[in-house]
């Protein structure tokens, strides 16, 4: 009898560690397939090799009178597949509202290269229009800035950075998936300044953009060192410093089926977001909103954009306004897309 | 090809045991003679954050009478900087099949190296038989920084508290070795990261036992990204009375 037992319990196992839906991997909930040390390696590399410059900065738009005002928008677990919508309403409504920045709190696609086929050209659509919105060509054929008329030098289209920020996801990872992200995306984790323009001593007012690798439930020891070493500090005083990662600080609810961080992790992480005296940290990977303040710390969980986790219009995105004097006002962003049915 | 034949062997034992009974508490069970137990172990482990650590934990368990016991607990675990302490209490209600105990514990911990004061409060319920045992039970923990001019802290949604684990041999026998499931260890509670490992005892004299683990607690089990996280050994000693 217990054999038999025995027997059914090795079938249901061997299904279970043979399923290819491309959400679920069960190993892993044992041995993940992808490590963050390895991520972090390679990552750590591109960053200091291409990410590290002030090149990388963003510069605000001045409007008028010296207003260096800006805005950006954040979503969070697309999870795309073949259908594009919400992703392509995301980049719609930045676009729209003259967005800075757009940030992806991770879980962007699922992991198979055809969804990721459907995110790369996504994003090459998604760039033609932010080039045709702010730039034109000049005599040169190369592109200006429309603000800027009188740049004869412009810029070659492939050097115009389409300001398109994601964080890597669990999701994005499973089924060996990182191969595919970072093909795309190059970097878990990087940092960046937005400069907007300057104080009355001539000081630059610069607010501080950081993305860390979370996707696995914790930094690994590489990315630890790297950040008690200070490479994501930056090199200004900083105003403002916003913090994007996947994993959850805090959960929303007790039986969300979802791993946090473990106890050292968090508290390293409370402890850093302090040092770093950060303004918001944003998080996802949970699919449910949850706001908490913490040591000064105003931390956000964002919802699932995606059309097949969240199937009906809904406020999913975030968009966090700075207006010229430092200000930050958050406001919550409708999404319209509806699957088609099928 | 060694990770999935692992995880099939690890999944096939604990399905092919999954009806029976409780956790694995076997240096705290009343064994009908003796109402004094002090236990000590030494551990050490690598953790992604900390690194290296250490520790010593201390533990005394009084049983008042066949059914109720109180007992408390403390370590020290250095690289960590993690100095904790607790008390607990239970009452154990023999069935057919092995014990069902229902336990409870107040646990603080200081995680001075991140400036934290950590407090824990479990309810669990334990099904331990002949082979197998199940733990089940619910805990809320408060944390806040150091810095009280930081905030109150934060209080967690209550976590479900799961633990399982299989001997080899019957549970009376004078040694044993066995595998375990949990999402907790002596000092800690986490939501769903599930640590695992090999756990074994073995009676060196009338009064005194030795025990040991070897722990594997990953990060991100639930996110199904299951990740090095921490391992960690303990070897302690048991003198019962």
């Amino acid at each position: 009898m217990k054999a038999k037992y025995i027997f059914i319990a090795a079938l249901a196992a061997v299904a279970m560690l043979n399923t290819s839906c491309e959400k679920v991997s069960p190993q892993g909930v044992l041995m993940g397939n992808t490590g963050v040390e390895d991520r972090v390696k390679m990552s750590e590399l591109y960053f200091k090799e291409y990410l590290m410059s002030s090149t990388n900065n963003i510069y605000v738009r001045p409007k008028e009178n010296n207003d260096y005002s800006y805005s950006f928008l954040v979503g969070a677990d697309s999870h795309l597949t073949t259908d594009p919508g919400r992703m392509d309403e995301m980049f719609a409504l930045g676009l729209e509202n003259d967005d800075l920045l757009y940030c992806h709190l991770g879980d962007i696609a699922d992991t198979k290269p055809e969804y990721y086929i459907v995110l790369d050209s996504l994003i090459k659509k998604a760039k033609e229009r932010y080039v045709n919105k702010y730039y034109e060509l000049n005599d040169l054929n190369r592109w200006r800035e429309k603000i800027d008329p009188y740049d004869m030098i412009g810029s070659a289209y492939d050097d115009i950075k389409f300001p398109f920020y994601p964080v890597v996801g669990n999701h994005d990872l499973t089924h060996n998936g990182w191969a595919l992200w970072s093909n795309i995306f190059h970097s878990s984790f990087y940092e960046f300044d937005v400069n907007c323009g300057y104080d009355e001593n001539g000081v630059p007012i610069c607010d501080h953009f950081i993305f860390l690798d979370t996707a696995s439930g914790t930094l690994g020891k590489r990315q630890v060192e790297l950040i008690e070493e200070g490479l994501l500090d930056g090199e200004n005083n900083y105003r403002h410093t916003f913090v994007f990662g996947h994993t959850n600080i805090f959960l929303p609810s007790s039986m969300e089926f979802a791993s946090t961080f473990p106890r050292e992790q968090t508290y390293f992480l409370l402890k850093q977001f302090d040092k770093w005296n950060a303004t918001i940290v944003f998080c996802g990977h949970v699919h449910k909103w949850d706001e908490q303040l913490f040591n000064a710390v105003y931390f956000l969980t964002l919802d699932s954009m995606s059309e097949r986790n969240s199937p009906k219009p809904g406020d999913y995105l975030v968009r966090i306004n700075v207006d010229k004097d430092g200000f930050i006002d958050l406001e919550k962003v409708h999404m319209n897309y509806v699957a088609p049915k099928k | 090809m060694i990770k999935k034949a692992l995880t099939l062997l690890l999944l096939t034992l604990a399905a092919s045991t999954g009806w029976a009974q409780n956790s694995y508490i076997p240096y705290k069970t009343f064994d009908g003679e003796h109402k004094n137990e002090i236990s000590g172990y030494v551990m050490g482990g690598n953790n992604v954050v900390t690194d290296k650590f250490g520790g010593l934990e201390v533990s005394y368990t009084r049983h008042l009478t066949p059914r109720w016991h109180v007992g408390g607990d403390a370590q020290m675990q250095f690289g960590k900087e993690l100095f904790s302490v607790d008390v607990q209490g239970g009452y154990r209600l023999p069935i057919k099949w092995g014990n069902i105990s229902f336990d409870g514990k107040i646990m603080y911990n200081f995680y001075h190296k991140f400036g934290f004061h950590e407090m824990s409060y479990n309810i669990s319920a334990t099904w331990e038989s002949a082979y197998v045992d199940f733990r089940l039970g619910e805990t809320l923990v408060h944390y806040h920084s150091h810095v009280w001019g930081m905030g109150w802290g934060y209080t967690e949604t209550p976590l479900l508290t799961f633990g399982f684990g299989v001997n080899i041999r019957h549970r009376d026998n004078p040694w044993n070795m066995g595998l375990f499931f949990r999402n907790y260890d002596d000092f800690y509670y986490e939501n769903w990261n599930i640590n695992w490992g090999i756990r074994w005892y073995a009676k060196v004299k009338e009064r005194w036992n030795l025990f040991g683990e070897f722990n594997i607690r990953p990060a991100g089990s639930m996110s199904q990204l299951a990740s090095k996280y921490e391992g960690s050994v303990k070897l302690g000693l048991k003198y019962k009375w």
